[in-house]
């Protein structure tokens, strides 16, 4: 990779600046920097990077968690949110973190729409991992990987 | 006052027009650059602001502001991209295409505030 590969503390100041803007607005519930350990993930939603930089960047967490940020993206109550609401809610915060790390990439480079996973994890084995961000969020694991295709044509 | 809101995400279309419908606009919303276009051919009403996202099925906010851009019946409407495609190369081609202004998510709404006066979209003052 060319350029300097985003840090894992590069990742966490990004997802701080987003649940500071959507999620943790009165700064009571902070996502909080945990140690790397495998993450416990019943949804995932990634975006992939195309261009001078191909990757991904992808965004799990718990169920918990995910219904926790629908509500909170959509302004509803916990038990109101829907799975099409943690699919759109988690989408976009993939898009933002994702476009947010593609800024910090070589360029050009585009964005893909994102794509979410209920109950299943999505694979790339063709990918190597730039960094990561393991954190926790009202009790719950919240993760971000950013992952580099290892694959000339892409992951 | 009308705000046009145009974003695929149904979250944060809700989120801008929470903010600047607390601006005191009354707000369109459309999930792509297609619907969008469609509101406003459907409507002898210009809205003062349409705030777009980059990155959308269909038609993506790049293409919306060309064609809007391109039309002479919507040459009052102001245009701000509103997206996670921060690198300068993207925020020039979007002004190049004719948006006035950019905001890169995440967001706050005193940052979607303090862009509106800029450009003089005001529900106080003066564009219509």
């Amino acid at each position: 990779m060319t350029g300097n590969a985003p840090t894992d503390e590069d990742l966490f100041a990004i997802a701080e600046q987003v649940w500071s803007s959507y999620l943790d607005l009165e700064g009571t519930s902070p996502l909080i920097q945990m140690p790397r350990t495998k993450p416990s993930s019943d949804v995932s939603a990634s975006v992939s990077v195309t261009g001078a930089w191909r990757g991904h960047v992808v965004v799990s967490c718990t169920m918990p968690a995910a219904r926790s940020a629908a509500a909170a993206l959509l302004g509803i109550e916990l038990d109101e949110a829907t799975e099409d609401d943690v699919t759109d809610a988690l989408g976009e915060l993939a898009n933002i973190i994702g476009g947010n790390v593609k800024s910090l990439m070589p360029e050009p480079s585009a964005l893909s729409l994102p794509v979410v996973l209920v109950n299943g994890s999505p694979g790339w084995p063709s990918a190597s991992e730039v960094c990561q961000l393991n954190g926790e969020w009202l009790g719950e694991s919240v993760a971000v990987q950013v992952l580099e295709s290892t694959n000339e044509k892409g992951a | 006052m009308i705000a046009l809101v145009i974003d695929d995400s149904r979250a944060m279309r809700l989120i801008l027009t929470r903010i600047t419908g607390q601006l005191g606009f009354e707000v369109w919303q459309a999930g792509n650059g297609r619907e969008a276009l469609d509101l406003l051919e459907a409507s002898d009403v210009v809205p003062a602001v349409a705030l777009v996202d980059w990155n959308m099925p269909e038609m993506n906010g790049l293409e919306f502001v060309t064609a809007a851009r391109s039309n002479p019946k919507y040459r009052t409407m102001t245009m701000m991209m509103v997206t996670t495609e921060g690198e300068q190369s993207q925020i020039v081609r979007a002004l190049a295409a004719g948006a006035h202004e950019y905001v890169i998510k995440p967001f706050t709404p005193d940052a979607i505030e303090e862009k509106l006066a800029l450009l003089g979209v005001s529900t106080n003052g003066a564009t219509a």
